[in-house]
């Protein structure tokens, strides 16, 4: 996992005379667990968006794997290796647990097959097993999804997103909503995928952030302000001072 | 005994059921009602189109008429001006049918829920409206009429739609098939994708999902059903005629859809078996009979969301199951109306 996960040069989004995101530059190392803070409204979630095209840049380069996918489609970008979990938890509510999963590694291994049953696929209902394990659902395996509690809802999402089989995982706030068994599993989740898989993570919990991350990027209002090691963002000047600028954030998530 | 196994039963006796219709219903003196239930089988592959873009893949199309009558012209204009027999016809209305779909589901595909349904509804209204007023090719109006060529002849031996009860098994064996193939494709992996397209497009773009080509495949493959549909109708009524293209007999195939349960598979047949019987019974004496027709379909979604079909699923489920472990495991038949067109969040 040498090299850069992913390099962004001059990423612009503007909204109407909002400028979301504004020429963020950096380098995402490989092999480490990559975290961005920042205030509400900073372009956290818009920066994820940009990166899995599902709102196309105004301009600059996102550069994955040495090629450019700035123009690229999010199912395409998915198929490159890029897979993300979003903010408010998002599953394919109708489906049992294990479909939703099958619907995810079928679609990654390309089996289109209209003319034979789901069921029939073995292998693909034994990777399905493997990640609902992964992610200590085994026991909620036929369970309709729209019936699992938020926190289960986190880890299918998450189940899921691993299911395309990425090389660079992104996770927008995956511990928000949770309590503290469920966020203490998910952290431990966190750190094993982070081993194999690069990961950025958005995360409103400081605790959790500088517990867990490897480098940290700090935005406000849709640049960077500060970057670093969690040592270097505790004690950096401008970065109490966005945050004491807005204390309502470490509420809201 | 599992809802598995008591929907099996079920399933086995309502095929045999269907299957001595033209022995049962003529010893009865009702030979009539042969041709009721032909024309419910063929109708039910329209609902059934409405049903896979509804049920399976989350879009309410308000234009299937449009390839109804691509079926149905499919089969009069070959046998008319080529003179082909009864299996080549069946084919090039269904390819005619598939043809349109994709030509205009490139455009229809693009949109979901009100827009998607606006821009089928233009389609089938174009097509109509060009078909009515180029009477020298589609009859206009009036239809064209054709002489069916047999079924089957070998030698002196010979199947032809004439008698009543050929016709009958001929229709049924080809809804037969088309309702196999139907069953197949939502159980396949394309099958689930286009659930999860249902279910959430954004999540399925997420896992690597073509939205807009999974969409694109469910309008063709509903598109090929409709056109099942209309050029079986054609055999049925030896004619096509473009009035069989307008608005309202979409309308119809998707009350029949909702009402017998839009994510079910035998729903379409239910829907339009009941309804249309409705029909036959209540018109001989209530002229405004379609007012009661839209009350049942108001109450159905009000109080049976998944229509018939969902309802009489939840009977057998609550019948073979001891009571508290009950609903975990119910078939994954989607509500007929969803919220998932609702404009999404940022």
């Amino acid at each position: 996992m040498a090299g850069a996960a992913l390099r962004l040069s001059g990423v612009t989004k503007r909204f109407g005379g909002l400028v979301a995101v504004d020429g963020v530059t950096i380098d995402f190392a490989g092999g480490k667990l990559n975290a961005i803070i920042g205030p509400n409204g900073a372009g956290k979630t818009t920066l994820f968006n940009l990166i899995t095209g599902e709102i196309p840049a105004d301009s600059g380069r996102i550069e994955f794997a040495g090629k450019d996918i700035a123009r690229l489609k999010p199912h395409q970008i998915v198929r490159r290796g890029v897979s993300r979990t979003l903010q408010i938890k998002s599953v394919f509510g109708g489906l049992s647990v294990i479909d939703n999963i099958r619907a995810a590694v079928l679609t990654n291994r390309g089996i289109k097959a209209p003319f034979r049953l789901v069921s029939s696929f073995k292998s693909v209902s034994a990777r399905a097993d493997e990640l609902i394990e992964e992610v200590g659902l085994t026991g909620h395996r036929e369970t309709i999804a729209s019936a699992l509690s938020y926190g289960d809802v986190a880890l299918l999402e998450m189940a899921l997103a691993l299911a395309a089989e990425p090389k660079l995982l992104l996770l927008d706030e995956p511990i928000c909503g949770m309590g503290p068994q469920e966020t203490e599993r998910a952290v431990a989740m966190i750190r094993r995928i982070a081993k194999r898989i690069d990961v950025i993570l958005i995360e409103h919990d400081m605790e959790v952030v500088f517990d867990i991350a490897d480098f940290i990027m700090v935005m406000a209002q849709g640049g960077i302000l500060a970057t670093g090691t969690a040592a270097d963002i505790a004690s950096n000047l401008a970065v109490q001072e966005a945050y004491l600028g807005s204390p309502e954030d470490e509420l809201a998530c | 005994m599992t809802a598995a196994r008591a929907r099996l039963i079920c399933l086995i006796v309502f095929a045999a059921a269907l299957l001595a219709v033209p022995h049962v219903l003529p010893a009865f003196g009702a030979t009539f009602w042969v041709n009721i239930v032909a024309e419910i089988l063929i109708w039910s592959l329209l609902a059934a189109s409405v049903n896979l873009l509804l049920g399976f893949t989350g879009l309410l199309s308000f234009g299937q008429a449009l390839y109804f009558g691509f079926g149905m012209y499919g089969v009069a204009l070959s046998i008319n001006n080529w003179d082909v027999g009864f299996l080549p016809a069946l084919l090039i209305g269904i390819a005619a049918a598939s043809a349109m779909a994709l030509a205009t589901g490139i455009f229809a595909v693009r949109l979901t829920w009100h827009y998607f349904a606006i821009i089928t509804v233009v389609f089938s209204l174009i097509f109509y409206f060009a078909a009515m007023s180029t009477k020298w090719l589609t009859g206009g109006d009036d239809g064209m009429s054709f002489s069916p060529p047999p079924v089957l002849e070998i030698g002196d031996f010979s199947l032809t739609l004439a008698d009543t009860t050929t016709q009958y098994y001929v229709i049924l064996a080809v809804v037969a098939v088309a309702f196999a193939v139907k069953a197949l494709i939502v159980n396949s992996p394309l099958g689930l994708s286009f659930k999860a397209v249902r279910e959430n497009h954004r999540r399925a773009a997420l896992i690597g999902i073509n939205v807009f080509r999974t969409r694109l495949v469910a309008f063709v493959i509903a598109g090929a059903l409709a056109g099942t549909s209309g050029a079986l109708f054609a055999f049925f009524g030896r004619y096509a005629s473009a009035s069989y293209m307008f608005y309202h007999v979409s309308g119809e195939a998707v009350v029949w859809a909702v009402v017998g349960g839009s994510g079910a598979l035998l729903g379409p047949l239910f829907g339009a078996g009941s309804l249309i019987i409705f029909r036959e019974i209540a018109s001989n004496f209530w002229e405004n009979y379609l007012l009661a027709v839209g009350a049942i379909t108001i109450l159905v979604v009000m109080f049976a969301p998944r229509g018939i079909a969902g309802a009489w699923n939840d009977m057998l489920q609550a019948l073979t199951t001891r009571s508290g472990h009950a609903s975990d495991t119910v078939a994954d038949t989607a509500p007929a109306v969803r919220n998932n067109a609702l404009p999404e969040e940022r």
